[in-house]
């Protein structure tokens, strides 16, 4: 199920990727007035799902079980030897 | 001896051990910091042993106080630039912003990406990493380095690894000390700093960014997230 959402949640953003172009000035002025443009939503209602019948509360072991969980893979990213010395 | 008798017999020894009890309070590994014994000069380690505990306070306030903020091993530390001769030593810092994806995001140039990221997170993380004032006036700190990363686009296809852009961006000792003294704003840090990027592992080469003040950082609330017993954010 959540394998599903997730490559469904991709598959759109692809979609509106391809076709749309460039961000408009509109788009951009939304992202500078400070747009709710993180994941941590999806972390809060993750961890409310996980604790029915108690009180709602995310703790920091529930944020970390929640990026496991989601975790998309090894990624494709600058190494730190490309950037710094020991 | 009955079973319930053994079993209780084993709960008393596992909680005497340790291995059963109340769930651990999280905490933040040192891993995050690279370790003494891993600089190759002895400058890099006088100061990783002597600022030892302003690094494990910087490890756990980000840890505690920005759980969106995901830091990786080894990413803490008095590292060298790369496109530094000298052993000049920058307190650096590499974290991984974890974000929604956002088809609006994807959709701006690169520079905007970058310049967004860094007006959300260097001053503020410049501003942690300079917590010491002690570590601000040692004349072997040469500057900071502070490396943001976020995921570029999810992964279209089943296998597919996802991407990360990334920006380094290296602020000198007396930028720093300007901005932090409220001489110069983040505009003018980005001016003045050296500032790379890459696209997953390609580099991008130095950039330039137009940087804003940006308060998401001291404004911006997880739902409902409740802190261990004992921390507080600023």
């Amino acid at each position: 199920m959540r394998t599903h959402r997730r490559w469904g949640l991709a598959a759109l953003a692809a979609m509106v990727i391809g076709v749309s172009g460039c961000a408009t000035s509109e788009e951009w002025a939304t992202w500078k007035a400070h747009p709710t443009h993180f994941a941590s939503g999806d972390h809060a209602s993750f961890s409310m799902r996980n604790r029915e019948g108690s009180a709602a509360r995310v703790t920091r072991n529930d944020i970390t079980r929640a990026r496991d969980e989601a975790w998309w893979g090894k990624p494709i990213t600058v190494s730190q030897e490309q950037i710094l010395e020991r | 001896m009955s079973v319930s008798r053994r079993l209780a017999l084993a709960m008393v020894v596992a909680v005497t051990l340790g291995i059963v009890g109340p769930p651990a309070a999280a905490a933040p590994s040192d891993d995050r910091i690279l370790a003494v014994d891993q600089y190759t000069t002895d400058k890099g380690r006088t100061l990783a042993r002597t600022y030892w505990p302003d690094l494990r306070t910087l490890n756990a306030g980000i840890y505690h106080c920005l759980p969106w903020v995901e830091i990786q091993k080894q990413s803490i530390g008095f590292f060298r630039p790369k496109h530094v001769a000298q052993d000049d030593r920058y307190l650096s810092l590499r974290i991984y912003i974890e974000q929604d994806p956002s088809p609006s995001f994807a959709r701006l140039p690169v520079e905007k990406r970058a310049s967004a990221m860094f007006s959300r997170y260097v001053g503020a993380m410049l501003r942690r990493m300079t917590k010491s004032p002690t570590l601000l006036a040692d004349d072997s700190v040469d500057g900071f380095t502070v490396i943001l990363e976020w995921l570029k686009q999810v992964p279209t296809a089943a296998g597919e690894p996802p991407t990360h852009e990334t920006i380094a961006v290296f602020v000198p000792k007396p930028v720093a000390a300007d901005y932090l003294s409220g001489q110069i704003s983040i505009p003018d840090v980005a001016t003045r700093a050296r500032v790379l990027g890459w696209d997953g592992e390609t580099s991008l080469g130095a950039l330039r960014l137009s940087a804003w003040e940006d308060n998401f950082i001291s404004t911006y609330k997880v739902k409902n997230y409740e802190l261990e017993p004992g921390v507080t954010c600023p």
